[in-house]
């Protein structure tokens, strides 16, 4: 075996060891506290880990997770790669719902077939998320606006914009208590295939996306490089505001997407509280998810599915042991801090 | 004017949230920690303060147990960046999840559901002879307790920061770590202590909201306050005596917007809970020319 392979496959070994030490420390963690709190860890740690294998419904949830999760942890990633945080992943989720809703109700009487309805709410989905990004992006570029704070503000706001469109007439539902519009015409909705949804092709298509830019094209090289050294990159030529503005469009457009896709997939209408799931945000859990693989997009699939899998255990925790879901949503904050730590520490990395 | 009165009293109300998370943003931020976590302090000791005077009865042992929440997790920001040199927008971003997750985790744990909601024990307020009679003033000097520490806070943190020779010296920090570290100031003690002081302020405006503004818990209480504070810290320039203007500035726009928001029948009223969010951006905007940063804040510090 060559030196360089040796040497890879060494930093390998310590990669895998970061992450089992993290993990482990981390289960050991909530199995303390859930042990403190006088319940049954064995059984704990099983439901948490085996619910989304144990039978097709549990799988299923955990791939209806995973969809929108993989959608709001690229959000995340992309303007991270250039050490941006953006934190309006479910802002932008709830803009591209709340645009692919506005456009597929406003164009039901027309009765225009899938084949068209399909693209054109995706586009608005996708544009929706894009323009909050867009603002995050230009106040960034322009401004020198922390995008932590821009991200957080937008992310109110397409809260409130959702909030209206879903009290106020024409598009809200009149019977409803909740927040939530009538349904989406037939040729605005997507089916499902065994139990699983059909966005899950959107969702591998916009893996092999993001595959191909990031490996394959002058732009992933681009964002790559400045990422990596931002005065070098400048120095070559590359447009550094173009790439912030790049990043966060691709990022916005991507929750965007996938806001619109949950509310064509599994609920067929707009409803407040779509982009959540298992008490808290598809966008927050993007951040974690992300944090988890360091940022890195190669990773993010399998991370997502992952987290997914311990959050479906967690909703069937809180089901059958009357654990808090909150239980599991903390532990996952101080699983990725622990990595975090231990990535720092064992590989002298950051980030 | 009664209607002034009464609405100034609301505006000061709501500058006490906003003054004192921005100014535990600010203190921190003279020693160079950028602190992103203020949601999380927020919601953790929103619950935590919560819980403590609705079970006791007593709505200061409420914000005593908001700060101390506030404190340990400004401990546990501080310690991780210092100890291991991560970065303190990862770190901040990562306890706002903590604390987001951990209030409502810590409510259902401690008050378990209840039919009806659970009432906060009142302040007492305190006033001062003469002034609690004159209109207007009255709305600034017929206030609980937390609205005069306030106060307090941000006079004594002008006065430590810009009148003292030791507040010269953090304020030295945040502009050059390596300078301060070589005429013998303990750069990394004072980092612990502005974190953890400023952690406790923004716990304590954290508190007040379930236990003076709301009277009760709810789920996301904050409703982005915490966030908010950060760009009013920034837009302050890091100064005090700035903060409590931005402080009151975005209470008005706030109070202004809830009436607002009662008063027109034509603009749908989310474009009312709209505007506090939206202002934030335009003020940075407008004011982006006339801000100053310390030098070295978000930038980790080793002595090697």
């Amino acid at each position: 075996m060559p030196d360089n392979d040796t040497q890879r496959f060494s930093a390998g070994l310590r990669v895998l060891a970061v992450y089992a030490i993290s993990i482990a420390s981390a289960f050991a963690l909530i199995l303390a506290v859930i042990a403190l709190m006088g319940y049954d860890v064995v059984r704990a740690f099983l439901t948490l880990v085996t619910t989304s294998f144990r039978s097709a419904f549990g799988f299923q949830e955990t791939i209806k997770k995973t969809i929108p999760l993989i959608f709001t942890t690229y959000a995340f990633t992309i303007p991270f790669m250039i050490k941006f945080f953006n934190i309006g992943g479910w802002g932008q989720m709830i803009a591209g719902g709340t645009f692919g809703a506005v456009i597929g109700l406003t164009l039901a009487p027309l009765g225009l077939p899938a084949i068209v309805m399909v693209p054109l709410v995706l586009m608005f989905g996708a544009a929706g998320g894009a323009l909050f990004a867009w603002v995050a992006g230009y106040l960034k570029a322009d401004h020198e606006i922390n995008p932590i704070i821009s991200t957080i503000m937008l992310n109110f706001v397409a809260f409130y914009l959702l909030n209206f469109v879903a009290t106020a007439p024409p598009f809200k539902d009149p019977t409803a208590g909740h927040p939530i519009t009538i349904p989406l015409p037939g040729s605005a909705t997507l089916g499902f295939l065994a139990g699983i949804p059909v966005s899950i092709f959107f969702a591998l298509g916009s893996i092999a996306f993001v595959y191909v830019l990031f490996k394959h094209t002058r732009l992933g090289y681009e964002i790559t490089s400045v990422g990596q050294n931002m005065n070098a990159a400048q120095t070559y030529g590359i447009n550094f505001r173009r790439t912030i503005m790049v990043t966060f469009l691709l990022g916005g457009a991507l929750a965007g997407l996938g806001g619109a896709l949950e509310i064509m997939n599994i609920h067929g209408k707009l409803i407040e509280g779509f982009a959540k799931t298992s008490g808290a945000q598809f966008g927050i859990f993007g951040i974690l998810t992300s944090l988890v693989v360091a940022g890195n997009p190669a990773g993010v699939p399998v991370a997502a599915f992952l987290m997914s899998v311990l959050l479906v255990g967690a909703d069937s925790l809180q089901r059958t042991m009357q654990i808090p879901v909150e239980m599991v949503f903390v532990s996952q904050a101080v699983i990725v801090l622990l990595i975090v730590i231990f990535r720092t520490r064992l590989l002298g990395r950051s980030a | 004017m009664e209607f002034i009165t009464s609405l100034l009293s609301q505006v000061i109300i709501y500058t006490t949230v906003y003054t004192l998370a921005s100014l535990g943003i600010v203190i921190a931020g003279r020693t160079g920690i950028f602190n992103v976590s203020g949601e999380g302090v927020m919601l953790a000791s929103a619950s935590a303060g919560f819980i403590v005077a609705f079970l006791s009865g007593s709505s200061l042992l409420g914000f005593l147990a908001g700060a101390a929440m506030g404190a340990i997790l400004g401990f546990i920001l501080i310690f991780i960046h210092e100890t291991f040199k991560i970065n303190q927008f990862i770190l901040g971003i990562s306890l706002v999840i903590l604390g987001s997750g951990l209030s409502d985790l810590l409510y259902k744990l401690s008050m378990g559901v209840r039919l009806s909601a659970p009432i906060a024990p009142a302040t007492t307020s305190v006033n001062i002879p003469f002034l609690e009679n004159v209109p207007i003033l009255s709305a600034i000097f017929d206030q609980d307790l937390v609205v005069y520490f306030m106060y307090a806070a941000t006079i004594a943190a002008w006065w430590f920061f810009y009148r003292t020779k030791i507040g010269l010296e953090t304020r030295a920090i945040g502009e050059n770590p390596r300078a301060a570290d070589v005429v013998g100031v303990n750069v990394i003690r004072r980092r612990y202590l502005a974190t953890i002081i400023g952690s406790a302020l923004i716990g304590v405006a954290g508190a007040y909201l379930p236990i003076v503004i709301i009277e009760t818990y709810s789920p996301e209480i904050s409703a982005g306050r915490g966030f908010m504070a950060i760009g009013i810290a920034i837009f302050a320039s890091w100064k005090p005596q700035r903060a409590i203007i931005g402080g009151f500035l975005f209470a008005t726009i706030e109070v202004i917007s809830f009436q607002l928001q009662i008063a027109s029948q034509a603009i749908p009223f989310q474009f009312f809970l709209m505007l506090p969010f939206i202002s934030v951006l335009v003020i940075m905007v407008a004011l982006k020319k006339y801000v100053e940063f310390p030098a070295s804040v978000g930038k980790p510090y080793s002595r090697e």
